[in-house]
């Protein structure tokens, strides 16, 4: 088990519905309060606000758990907008603006609640095919095609709305409500943003949303802990757009009308500033950017106002003040400050993680696992080619779960890509991968995973900005997922094993570097493993660091019952922790043995020194 | 056959622009990882110039240096200001630079200048056509074509023999074995700045005179297809980004031909469409450069 | 008289310490050679004296002058030259043109008369003049990628596993354009898989093992020595 369930449901849900509760109180009193020292024109700011905070906590969602920069966001909003307005806006209104409209919508009327609704369900669509498209193209480039990608979104979305004029009626009029048909009282408002941020948290909070962040630090070593990126990034991506769909149409709702430029590139500027400046990496961050930056806005608006005239700065104060602050927030913050205000601190989490440290004590280290059956791991016949170059030549290993095997060789003799093959991250000309007699060649790295094979790496891939702790909590999810059946170390024995535990709550990326690398051989013991396959784990380790790593490596496999197979340079750390030794040399297998075997053999000797012999 | 060849030149002209445009897109996003969207600005500085100096009684032939010269340093200076500031970042803090430096100058515009539309004369041979045997052509797409080709071969000349070219296409494959070689990474990355100054400028002078105006914003659609040109040929590619210009070009004037006149305000959208769906399927962009590979 | 001094140099890659208080001098007209298994350090400490990492301790003196931490480009103004781990010629570029790049801070007559002089010294790029770098074989790349560095006519070059993937008869060559190197002037010094070539050739040579230097002594010396395999690859006792 690897959280003790009571503090699971803590976490999970009483912290962040209580964190969300006293957020939504703070901005709705703070909101208050302003509004009733003045007149109509605080009311509609506020509302704006609250309504602003709907979207933004929406586009957080997506863009804090997910890392992806979306430019488009705001054309879901466009979409939502005007599925809302076609449905909400009475018949007899619509048949004065837009007398024909195509699919008979001229005479469709629904109310505004079953408009929402509909609103969302079409956003959802469109979501889905979007989210597809990002999954395709995203491995391969990265940030730039999803913000090609959401930015046509963008684009197409402002094209229909102004050209297609019988159905949105164009760029001047657009569709708008008859007076008094329009929002009368803020409760739909607190309800939908008090759902919102609720729904960021406890999103966050979640498998999925965890599963999520780590993908975002980490894409390769997320797969290879189990996590397959794609599912919780379709997931954050429906939520957020189900949200700003809903924050969308109660703009429009509010403000009575909609124009292609409400959902454009200056909304978009005001929602991407707003996340910027407050902190994308947490929902309470999204909000304090919404307070901010409505107020600096609403003060150089007041400032370029004709109420305020100061001499010598008639200049600067005037039109376009605002624009100028918004950008220079975005500008200012990207190169100052790229993680905003808050970055990622959340309200419920600080609050949980204080209760939590009380309660708990450090439990005693885990003891060996029950022995497991055996289970054997078989590369046979191994052949790998990059373009015209044969990286492995006919390569066979094989390792059961009650030994440590080593894999050692000079540089290029193939040792990585042979571990590359057996964990699914490069597929073989020739030659067959078995465990446990079941062929796993060229199953994709996180199934590979769920099934036991789990690998660390030799550039050390942790997800830096996560806690030690979640580290390998999101790893233990997995295991309890997909490995239920094995005895699994729970995430605080882990850590102590790993002597971690007085570091549980700082950031991964703040520990030295063997503590770093204690972690990674944590948290991929914490997936349940039946095979851990360690890519020179003690790379950059001085001597004495490196025996200390063998007793460790002896230990965590021996918490989870699994077989060990290892690549490291340093003969040392290999003669003292493995029974049997492969020898790779330019792509061969050119000795096997025990330690005495292979140090004694001189084509080793060779291989490694370099002859004047031919190879 | 007339009517094929009158779209062809016409496609061609317009595409002349965006591949300029295009072209410098490439230029940095090769050196800098950076896709620009402040290099519409140029245009809109331009467009401002060409107000005030026609204004002032200036003639057309005396405006054209200085458009190409105030784009050209714009450039520069904008590189000086802010991008030099997030070099070495992330890919999506360079996005959000671009982009907030994108707003910042407009509404620097909106402030100092007006937020309305200023407008100002076209020189009169615009509308001047020529005709070859049956067909039609304008002038002015041939003038664009004309300049826009002698434009890229000197760009080419100065990428492909100069010192500064050669070091500049070493710089965007391998920025780190550059600087081994001695390479100034700073003066490598203002020239790219400077020359795709330079290539919006002249892009300018046709987008301007084919107009007749200009506004804070109104280098933003041509920006965006200067972009979409360099999508379409895989960014970082030069000659690609050249192609994707005078693809579009040719596709818009595809689609205004075929869509049934409803649709044809929907032009730009089927265009934006299409290029999403060639990222989602093509992310290397239609015209994959091959690199040279020993196989 | 020592061309390059270091002392105490450390380098990290983020939190990893990839190398730690290492020790090395350099004569002018010498071949000192550096080896050790993979995983050592010795391309670090190569990047850490040409300055693509910048060092977190230790300095570095290149003819009297303390060069600690200068960029690539002022230590190759300087006569520092690096022939990188993998060539990292620019493939879209031809070989004229790789040539033209490293010889970008000479002037223009100076670059004339050193383009002559590469392709008399290695005919193969004549051959490929015109050929993207991306087509040549490794044997062809390796000799580019040192022309290259030799275009800045160095004082003292850096070469980088120059015989990784290289059939044996390109390894003769290579050792032999070496030799013929420092008769005509050159320094160097050498990372080398190839322990047993290299310590033929060189005049002196480190061992390193684990981020520090654990042998070091002429090169005939290492090469007779019974216990450089230990050394090179751990106590296995």
């Amino acid at each position: 088990m690897s959280e003790p369930s009571e503090l699971t449901a803590v976490r999970r849900y009483l912290a962040p519905v209580g964190g969300s509760t006293a957020l939504f109180v703070a901005l709705v009193a703070g909101c208050s309060i302003y509004a009733a020292g003045g007149g109509s024109s605080r009311d509609s700011l506020v509302t704006q606000l609250l309504i602003n905070a709907v979207v933004v906590v929406g586009i957080q969602i997506y863009m804090g758990n997910t890392g992806v920069l979306s430019f488009g966001h705001v054309g879901f909003g466009g979409v939502a907008a005007y599925v809302f307005a076609l449905f909400a806006i009475s018949p007899e209104r619509k048949a004065t603006i837009i007398p024909d409209a195509p699919f008979g919508l001229t005479d469709a009327g629904t109310g505004p609640v079953v408009a929402v609704l509909i609103a969302i369900a079409i956003c959802i669509v469109v979501a889905v095919i979007v989210g597809l498209g990002l999954v395709r193209s995203g491995a391969q480039s990265g940030a730039v095609a999803a913000t090609v990608i959401t930015l046509a979104l963008l684009f197409v979305v402002h094209e229909v709305a102004v050209n297609w004029t019988e159905l949105t009626g164009g760029d001047r009029a657009g569709l708008s409500f008859s007076v008094g048909e329009t929002l009368g009282s803020l409760w739909p408002v607190y309800l939908v943003l008090f759902a919102s941020i609720v729904a960021g948290r406890v999103f966050s909070e979640s498998r999925v949303g965890r599963s999520a962040r780590a993908s975002r630090e980490d894409d390769l070593a997320a797969r290879a802990m189990g996590i397959n990126p794609a599912v919780p990034q379709m997931a954050a991506l429906v939520l957020s757009v189900v949200i700003v769909a809903a924050g969308s149409s109660l703009r429009v709702y509010e403000l009575g009308t909609v124009t292609p430029k409400f959902f454009f590139l200056d909304y978009t500027l005001l929602t991407l500033t707003m996340l910027i400046v407050g902190g994308r990496k947490g929902v309470t961050g999204a909000l304090l950017g919404v307070v901010v930056i409505t107020a600096g806005n609403e003060l150089t608006r007041y400032l370029a106002g004709p109420d305020v005239n100061i001499a010598g700065l008639d200049w600067l104060l005037r039109d376009g003040l605002s624009e100028i602050f918004l950008g220079g927030a975005m500008l200012g913050f990207m190169i100052l400050r790229p993680s905003g205000l808050l970055d990622d601190w959340e309200l419920d989490r600080w609050w949980f993680d204080r209760w939590r440290r009380r309660r708990e004590h450090a439990p005693p280290p885990p003891v060996p696992a029950p022995t497991a059956a055996p289970a054997s791991l078989r590369a046979e016949g191994v052949t790998v080619r990059f373009g015209g170059f044969t990286a492995l030549r006919d390569a066979s290993v094989a390792a059961t779960n009650d030994t440590v095997l080593g894999l050692i060789g000079p540089n290029g003799a193939g040792k990585t890509t042979l571990l590359n093959v057996i964990t699914g991250l490069v597929e073989p000309a020739e030659g067959a991968v078995t465990l446990d007699g079941a062929p796993v060649t060229g199953l994709p790295s996180h199934q590979l995973a769920r099934r036991g094979l789990v690998r660390t790496f030799q550039n050390l891939r942790l997800f830096s900005s996560l806690t030690v702790r979640d580290n390998i909590a999101v790893a233990a999810e997995v295991g309890a997922r997909y490995r239920a059946d094995r005895a699994r170390p729970s995430v605080e024995e882990l850590l102590v094993l790993a002597r971690l535990w007085d570091q549980r709550d700082r950031r991964a990326r703040e520990l030295d570097y063997g503590n770093s690398r204690r972690l990674e051989l944590a948290r991929a013991a914490a997936v349940g493993p039946v095979f851990l396959l360690l890519d020179e784990p003690t790379s950059g380790m001085s001597e004495s660091e490196s025996q200390a790593m063998i007793e460790q490596v002896r230990a965590t496999a021996a918490a989870v019952g699994a077989g060990i197979v290892v690549i490291d340079h340093d003969l040392g750390f290999i003669v003292g922790i493995c029974q049997q030794i492969v020898c790779l040399d330019q792509g061969a297998v050119i000795a096997t043995g025990t330690a005495a075997e292979i140090q004694a053999d001189p084509a080793v000797r060779a291989a490694y020194l370099g002859s004047r012999a031919p190879v | 056959m007339t009517e094929i060849l009158q779209q062809l030149v016409d496609g061609l002209g317009r595409g002349s622009e965006y591949a300029l445009i295009g072209l410098g897109i490439a230029l940095i996003f090769g050196v800098m990882h950076l896709v620009n969207f402040a290099q519409g600005d140029l245009i809109t500085v331009s467009g401002y110039v060409t107000y005030a100096l026609l204004t002032a009684g200036w003639s057309w032939w005396a405006v054209i240096p200085l458009i190409v010269l105030s784009a050209t340093l714009t450039s520069v200076v904008i590189e000086f200001v802010a991008f030099r500031r997030v070099r070495g970042a992330s890919d999506t803090t360079m996005l959000l630079t671009s982009f907030g430096v994108h707003f910042v100058i407009t509404a620097l515009f909106v402030m100092f200048v007006s937020p309305n539309v200023r407008t100002f004369d076209r020189p009169g041979w615009i509308t001047n056509t020529v005709t070859i045997g049956s067909v039609r052509l304008e002038v002015f797409d041939l003038a664009t074509l004309g300049v826009t080709i002698v434009t890229l071969a000197a760009t080419a000349f100065l990428v492909r023999r100069t010192m500064f070219g050669i070091s500049l296409r070493a710089a965007a494959e391998d920025f780190a074995a550059a600087r081994l070689m001695g390479v100034r990474s700073d003066r490598v990355i203002q020239g790219a700045f400077a020359l795709a100054g330079l290539l919006a400028g002249i892009a300018s002078v046709f987008i301007l005179m084919r107009s007749g105006r200009t506004s804070p914003n109104f280098g933003e659609t041509p920006m965006l297809k200067g972009i979409l040109a360099a999508l379409i040929g895989g960014l970082g590619s030069l000659g690609g980004a050249v192609i994707g210009g005078f693809a579009l070009g040719l596709l818009e004037v595809f689609l205004i031909a075929r869509l049934p006149d409803e649709l044809a305000g929907l032009t730009n959208g089927v265009v934006f469409l299409l290029i999403a769906l060639l990222f989602i399927f093509r992310p290397g962009g239609i015209v994959s450069v091959r690199h040279a590979e020993r196989v | 008289m020592a061309i390059l001094a270091v002392e105490g140099l450390s380098c990290r890659y983020g939190s990893i310490r990839a190398i730690r208080d290492v020790d090395l001098t350099v004569d002018e007209g010498e071949i000192v050679g550096l080896i050790g298994a993979n995983g050592a350090g010795k391309t670090t400490t190569l990047n850490g004296i040409a300055g693509l990492v910048t060092p977190s301790g230790g300095r570095v003196r290149f003819a009297e002058r303390d060069v600690t931490g200068l960029g690539p480009d002022r230590l190759l103004r300087a006569g520092l030259a690096l022939v990188p781990e993998r060539r990292r010629i620019f493939i879209d570029l031809t070989v004229a043109e790789n040539l033209k790049v490293g010889g970008v801070t000479a002037s223009r007559r100076e670059r004339e008369e050193r383009l002559e002089e590469m392709t008399s010294r290695f005919p193969v790029l004549r051959d490929k003049w015109s050929t993207a770098a991306g087509f040549l074989s490794g044997g062809e790349a390796q000799q580019l990628a040192i022309a290259r560095a030799l275009m800045s006519a160095p004082r003292l070059l850096l070469m980088d596993e120059p015989t990784l993937g290289l059939a044996p008869t390109l390894v003769d060559r290579i050792f032999e354009l070496v030799v013929s190197l420092r008769a005509s002037g050159v320094t160097l010094l050498i990372v080398e898989q190839n322990a047993t070539r290299l310590l033929e050739v060189a005049d002196r040579a480190y061992v390193m093992r684990t981020g520090d230097v654990a042998m070091s002594g002429r090169g005939a010396d290492l090469l007779a020595r019974a216990d450089l395999f230990e050394s090179y690859v751990g106590d296995t006792a």
